[in-house]
């Protein structure tokens, strides 16, 4: 739907978005941006995973294994303080970003 | 289902990750697979289509690898360098308070750091602890030992006095006329005092016997030393003049366990020697006099004037006037002894000298003390190297990180200062931890070591250790932390910029790095020969023959009360030594003034007939000590010439000619190719009236002052001859026996206990035992250096091993390159090899010149082997050479089986 180099740039803000509230594992973080999407984005795990790890090095977001009861264990991964600063500055750039080229792109609507 | 794990792992190639860390990367692939397996199948697909869905999600596999790689280190580096160029500018406010705030940025960032790399940091805290809490235990003995001053007021001003022979270099006990003449003459001391060597009073009326040590002393003993009893008092001054009634004074320890701390305990009374003395004062265990070996009980020592100038054994001491110098206070005396010298016209002449006190306590033990520290140091300073190539080998890998750091604006110093703030709190918790291990050393030190060392009630851990300590772990932070500081200052800083995927190694980096393992195989190799100095020594030490058999012989001391009678004496041996003999599995039995391998009693100047006279001639000294018949028996010591004493050779109260028996060394030196039988010595100072004495026999040498001395003459004498009866009043048994040693024992006490129930029997040791004793020292500082030298080579075997690893890990593809081309695998290990022998070479070089300086401060430890004993410098780098060469071969091995599409896919 949405072109990689698009997809690429959001993919850091998505994930730490989605692991905000809590920690998910990596599947679940692709699945749940395909369906927050609608479909319109979407992440195999061969794409997501990388970024994770680079995530996961920034000291942005932080991975643990959990295990469950009858289930294998997984790596969930939830956000750093570092990573929550980042975030809502991220997302202060993005609320900006998204005006300005709003402003270029569609100078009546502003 | 399908194996995600095994699928993950067939497809990715992940290389230069931890093992732990590509685990949990393949891992976590593994269950994202098999979830999304999971949920194919429960939308409906069969199996195989379920796989072939999951499948999907990964196919470009080399852009995965690519990624995880590289994801590792490069923007942890920014992300850092971000986060600290932060804390610069804040730095750049100025003034004292932002310095304060860098420093503790510099602290928290330290520890972070720390943190993040436990197996790194625990290594690093292990090496250093070792090192630090070996220095501090160490230092502590030093400390207590060598550095602190005595536990008396104003300690500078207590001096030893004793009187030498010309010529002669150490000091000799004094002899009661040249005392009494310098107590009552001299004007430079406040107060002086006397005490005497005996160790131990026989403790009788008060259950079973029992030998105490204690010395006997003057009156002005204790308030010389100004430290106040615990109960009553110290000697009154004039209470040491004769006809005075007997007082002692006794240890805490005494006073708790023998008279079970009787609050009236002053006045009661003790025999000692079967003499009376009333206790009029109890010291507290603090006080420890003399310091090597504690005593309980320190009685009067009533000194009356002499009728010759011998014997010499008091251990004369003073409290110096305020004002009075050594110098003068030791002119004073040899003034003095000068006099007694002309009162006394056929002694040999004397001089006098003087000594701070606590120079005479320690120096026997200081030199054996400061070998250890230096072995100890030199220990310190090889895990510092380790280290400080541990830090380097990191700091190449952070390389990248510092560059970044510098690149956004961190100043040098800025950085240098922060890497310095990591390597001291490195330090600091190896310190830390050295601490504790030290104060385990100690404590075993103290319960296992060699005991006989002054002042060790005075060891511990106490502020001056631990500034030590502290010293020791900032300056080896800063020692180890500033090689690789020092690697931020190279021009070719942005080069790391440029290129995210490879690990820089400058070649300076290298070059400080080969420095440091060559210097520590120099450490190295010096401990190791110092070690292998002690091991041979001890070795030839160990070897030395005492002279006597030591295997079934049982020894102990016993001596006789003041109520025995030089007559009652020699009756009261004659019976015992029957009495023992009749025992069963008794082999034979003997008494003796002196008992081999360091118990020599006293030595005797001689005369051999011809000789002249002169009083100034050089002395001949020999070991004189009355035995009985069968002493020689009991010890196997064997017949060289002539004949033994017999019992038949003194019939009691009748005046025989005196004889005497030689050793083979007095043989030799005095009687050259002569027969000695027949030929007649005097004893004692030189003097045309003395008694002519006949030599009847000459026996094997035996060792009296210890096995390291050498062999000097000895002279045996009836101890029932009538001058020698009254020294036959403490003598050594010796029983040799056909079974176990010890099994005799009781049998011997009972004995002893039917003729006098009031003689204690000493310790009883075999001869074999007091053999081992007597090497005690000796076994043990050579067993600590050699651990020591263990460790250093350990370490510097570690540091070897990971210099070629890294060496390795850095040329993986020129060896791939090298393979492809044709390499064999031995040209690789030639390779490999050649770069470990090349330091290896330069370390050995570096390390002889070291050993050939640094070993010459323990010649005086050393028996019978030459500082620079070939042997020990030989074996000893043999044993270094192997150990760097297996060190250096296990990475030479890897690099042999470097596959060359790995090695060029690395890039």
């Amino acid at each position: 739907m949405f072109n990689r180099e698009l997809k690429k740039g959001s993919a850091e803000f998505l994930i730490l978005s989605l692991i905000e509230a809590r920690p998910r594992h990596g599947y679940e973080i692709g699945k749940l941006i395909e369906a927050r999407s609608k479909g319109r984005i979407n992440f195999r795990i061969g794409s997501l995973y990388p970024i994770l790890c680079r995530l996961e090095e920034r000291d942005l977001i932080a991975g643990r294994w959990v295990e469950r009861a009858g289930e294998r264990r997984r790596r969930f991964y939830r956000l750093t303080p570092v990573g929550r600063k980042y975030l809502a500055a991220q997302r202060g750039i993005w609320d900006e970003f998204v005006l300005t080229v709003n402003h270029v792109v569609r100078p009546d609507h502003a | 289902m399908p194996d995600w794990t095994q699928y993950v792992r067939q497809n990715l190639r992940l290389s230069g990750l931890r093992a732990e860390r590509e685990a949990e990367v393949i891992e976590d692939l593994a269950q994202q697979l098999e979830d999304a397996y999971a949920e194919a199948l429960r939308s409906g697909l069969n199996p195989s289509q379920a796989e072939a869905a999951a499948k999907t999600h990964i196919t470009d596999w080399p852009a995965l690898e690519k990624h995880v790689e590289s994801s590792r280190c490069g923007r942890e580096a920014m992300m850092k360098a971000l986060q600290n160029r932060v804390e610069d500018r804040d730095l750049a406010g100025g003034g004292k308070f932002s310095l304060f705030t860098g420093l503790l940025q510099d602290v928290r960032f330290g520890l972070r750091m720390l943190r993040k790399n436990p197996g790194f940091t625990l290594t690093v805290a292990f090496t250093l602890a070792l090192g630090i809490g070996a220095n501090t235990a160490m230092f502590s003995l030093v400390d207590a030992i060598l550095l602190r001053p005595l536990p008396y007021p104003e300690p500078k001003r207590l001096i030893v006095v004793g009187t030498n022979q010309l010529g002669e270099s150490r000091m000799s006990p004094m002899g009661t006329a040249d005392f009494l003449a310098w107590r009552d003459r001299q004007q430079s001391f406040e107060q002086v005092a006397v005490l005497d060597g005996a160790g131990s009073f026989a403790l009788s009326g008060m259950g079973a016997p029992e030998r105490i040590p204690g010395v006997g002393v003057s009156a002005n003993f204790f308030s010389i030393f100004g430290v106040a009893p615990l109960k009553g008092r110290g000697f009154l001054p004039g209470e040491d003049r004769p006809g005075t009634p007997g007082a002692v004074v006794v240890s805490e320890r005494f006073w708790r366990d023998h008279l079970d701390s009787d609050p009236n305990v002053l006045n009661r009374a003790l025999t000692l020697d079967g003499k009376h003395y009333a206790i009029v004062g109890v010291m507290p265990g603090s006080f420890r006099f003399p310091a090597s070996d504690p005593v309980d009980l320190w009685a009067i020592r009533v000194l009356s004037p002499p009728a010759g100038r011998p014997p010499f054994g008091l251990h004369a001491f003073g409290r110096l006037k305020l004002g009075v110098s050594m110098r003068q206070a030791e002119a004073e005396l040899d003034e003095i002894i000068a006099q007694v010298n002309a009162q006394y016209p056929s002694s040999t002449p004397l001089a006098g000298v003087v000594m701070p006190m606590k120079e005479w306590m320690v120096s026997e033990v200081s030199t054996p003390l400061l070998v250890l520290l230096g072995a100890i140091a030199l220990l310190l300073l090889i895990a510092v190297v380790n280290v400080a190539n541990l830090l380097l080998a990191r700091a190449t890998v952070r390389q990248r990180e510092i560059a970044l750091r510098m690149a956004l604006g961190a100043s040098r110093k800025r950085v240098v200062r922060q890497l310095l703030a990591e390597s001291t709190m490195l330090s600091l918790l190896g310190g830390t931890l050295g601490l504790l291990l030290a104060y385990l050393a100690v404590r075993a030190f103290l319960a296992f070591g060699p005991g006989q060392m002054p002042r060790l009630n005075e060891v511990g851990i106490n502020s001056g250790v631990l500034l030590f300590t502290f010293v020791v772990c900032v300056g080896s932070g800063i020692l180890f932390g500033i090689a690789p500081a020092l690697e931020t200052n190279r021009p070719e800083l942005s080069d790391p910029l440029k290129d995210a995927n490879r690990s820089f190694s400058s070649a300076s980096a290298h070059r400080t790095h080969r420095a440091l393992v060559v210097l520590e195989i120099a450490l190295a190799l010096v401990l190791m020969i110092g070690s292998g100095l002690l091991i041979r020594s001890f070795v030839r030490l160990s070897n030395v023959s005492p002279g006597v058999q030591t295997d079934h012989v049982l020894t102990t001391a016993i001596s006789l009360s003041n109520k025995y009678s030089d007559q009652q004496i020699t009756q009261f041996w004659r019976q015992f030594l029957e009495k023992v003999q009749a025992l069963p599995d008794v082999k034979a039995v003997g008494i003796t003034m002196s008992l081999p391998p360091n118990l020599l009693a006293i030595t005797n100047p001689f005369t051999v007939e011809g000789q002249d006279y002169d009083r100034h001639r050089r002395l001949q000294l020999a070991e004189e000590m009355s035995v009985s018949p069968d002493y020689f028996r009991a010890l196997g010591i064997p017949l060289i010439r002539g004949r033994f004493f017999s019992t038949s050779d003194r019939v009691e109260g009748e005046k025989d000619p005196m004889i005497v028996i030689i050793n083979e060394t007095m043989a030799k030196q005095y009687f050259d190719a002569k027969d000695p039988i027949g030929s007649r010595i005097q004893t004692g100072d030189p003097n045309p009236s003395s008694p002519w004495e006949t030599i009847v026999g000459v026996v094997g040498d035996v060792k009296y002052s210890g096995l390291d001395s050498p062999s000097e003459p000895a002279i045996y004498v009836p101890y029932n001859e009538n001058s020698w009866a009254g020294w036959a009043r403490e003598m050594y048994l010796v029983v040799q026996t056909g079974g176990s040693a010890q099994q005799i024992v009781p049998a011997i006490r009972a004995e002893l206990a039917s003729m006098d129930g009031t003689l204690p029997i000493g310790r009883v040791r075999t001869m074999d035992e007091r053999l081992d004793e007597s090497l005690m020292q000796q076994r043990f500082r050579t067993w600590l250096v050699g651990g020591f030298a263990a460790l250093a080579l350990l370490l510097s075997a570690i540091g070897i091993y990971a210099l070629i690893s890294y060496s390795v890990s850095q040329r993986t593809r020129e060896i791939g390159v090298r393979v492809a081309l044709g390499a064999r695998p031995s040209n690789v290990l030639g390779m490999v090899l050649r770069e470990g022998l090349k330091l290896l070479l330069s370390g050995l070089l570096l390390g002889w010149i070291g050993a050939f300086s640094a070993t010459r401060v323990m010649r005086s430890l050393l028996y019978s082997t030459s500082s620079t004993d070939v042997v020990s410098f030989v074996t000893t780098s043999i044993m270094l050479i192997v150990v760097a060469l297996l060190a250096s071969y296990i990475p030479a091995r890897r690099a042999t089986q470097v596959d060359p599409m790995v090695a060029l896919r690395y890039e």
